[in-house]
């Protein structure tokens, strides 16, 4: 039930992203630089995160990428699914294509599984985790 | 995010075996005709089910594989984790590897939040709510 590179991976940029000042572009190199993710890797996921509008780039020398709408907006949801695919856990939840689908009975529990695992992604937004990070600051200086 | 197939033969190995509770045993042919599951697979995810206590074997010619504890008494996420290894959605942190702030904000909002959310689900049903004859999820349902 693991989540792949891409999905940790990708979380962690964008949330290195919403952390700068608002505005600020950051290229794949200081991401990299920032998180230890290979700058080609976070090339390589930044084309799904675009095409699903969850990061915004721009060009040139002084060029880079924006988080694509605001960070309230953009949820762990999102990302997950823009680079790791569809989230449900067996296929038979969202497609028609397993002959046994009628009768079997296992597709309840996968399917529950699946509204557990959304319901819980779609919930947490880029700024709830920017929160979060802000909020670790506080415990580590309260400890 | 996938449930791997000795996942999910594995649950529908032990459902077969629930809905057939009534004969003795039931021969693993049989449970591979009904699910449409190759017998050599079957094979290998009962041994990993008998291993592990949740079915048991009955020997000679008209042998098969029974339920070893009540359908009731089997939960279906610690029959998930012994077929899938864990039901983790990342590595847990290793104590010798450093995690950056990132990497711990993300695992106590996300990962931490996920495991214990998955975990719920699959550790409130049991095969028996599962085959349903007595369904608390489903009468659950009915009272929202």
């Amino acid at each position: 039930m693991r989540i792949s590179t891409k999905g940790r991976y990708s979380l962690e940029a964008l949330l290195h992203m919403t952390l700068l000042p608002q505005g600020e572009y950051s290229s794949t190199r200081s991401i990299a630089e920032n998180t230890g993710i290979s700058d080609g890797y976070l090339e390589q996921l930044f084309i799904p995160l675009r095409k699903a509008g969850i990061v915004q780039g721009i060009r040139g020398p002084q060029g880079g990428y924006l988080p694509g709408r605001p960070v309230e907006e953009i949820t762990v949801g999102d990302i997950l699914r823009a680079v790791e695919g569809p989230l449900e856990p067996v296929a038979c939840v969202t497609q028609n294509t397993c002959p046994m689908k009628e009768t079997c009975i296992s597709t309840h529990t996968w399917s529950d599984l699946y509204h557990e695992i959304t319901d819980c992604v779609d919930a947490i937004s880029l700024a709830d985790l920017a929160a979060a990070y802000y909020a670790m600051d506080k415990m580590e200086y309260a400890i | 995010m996938k449930i791997s197939t000795r996942g999910r033969y594995g649950i529908r190995l032990l459902i077969d075996l629930a809905e057939h509770a009534s004969e003795d045993h039931v021969a693993l042919a049989s449970v591979a005709e009904r699910q449409k599951i190759s017998i050599r697979y079957l094979e290998q995810v009962a041994v990993i089910l008998r291993r592990s206590g949740f079915i048991r074997s009955v020997k000679g010619a008209s042998g098969g594989y029974a339920l070893a504890l009540r359908a009731q008494d089997i939960v279906i996420g610690e029959a998930l984790r012994v077929l899938e290894g864990d039901m983790l959605v990342v590595d847990p942190p290793l104590p010798n590897k450093a995690e950056t702030k990132l990497q711990r904000c993300i695992r106590l909002t996300v990962f931490d939040r996920l495991n214990d959310r998955i975990a719920a689900v699959i550790d409130r049903k049991t095969l028996a709510s599962v085959v349903g004859t007595v369904d608390p999820d489903a009468s659950y349902m009915y009272f929202i």
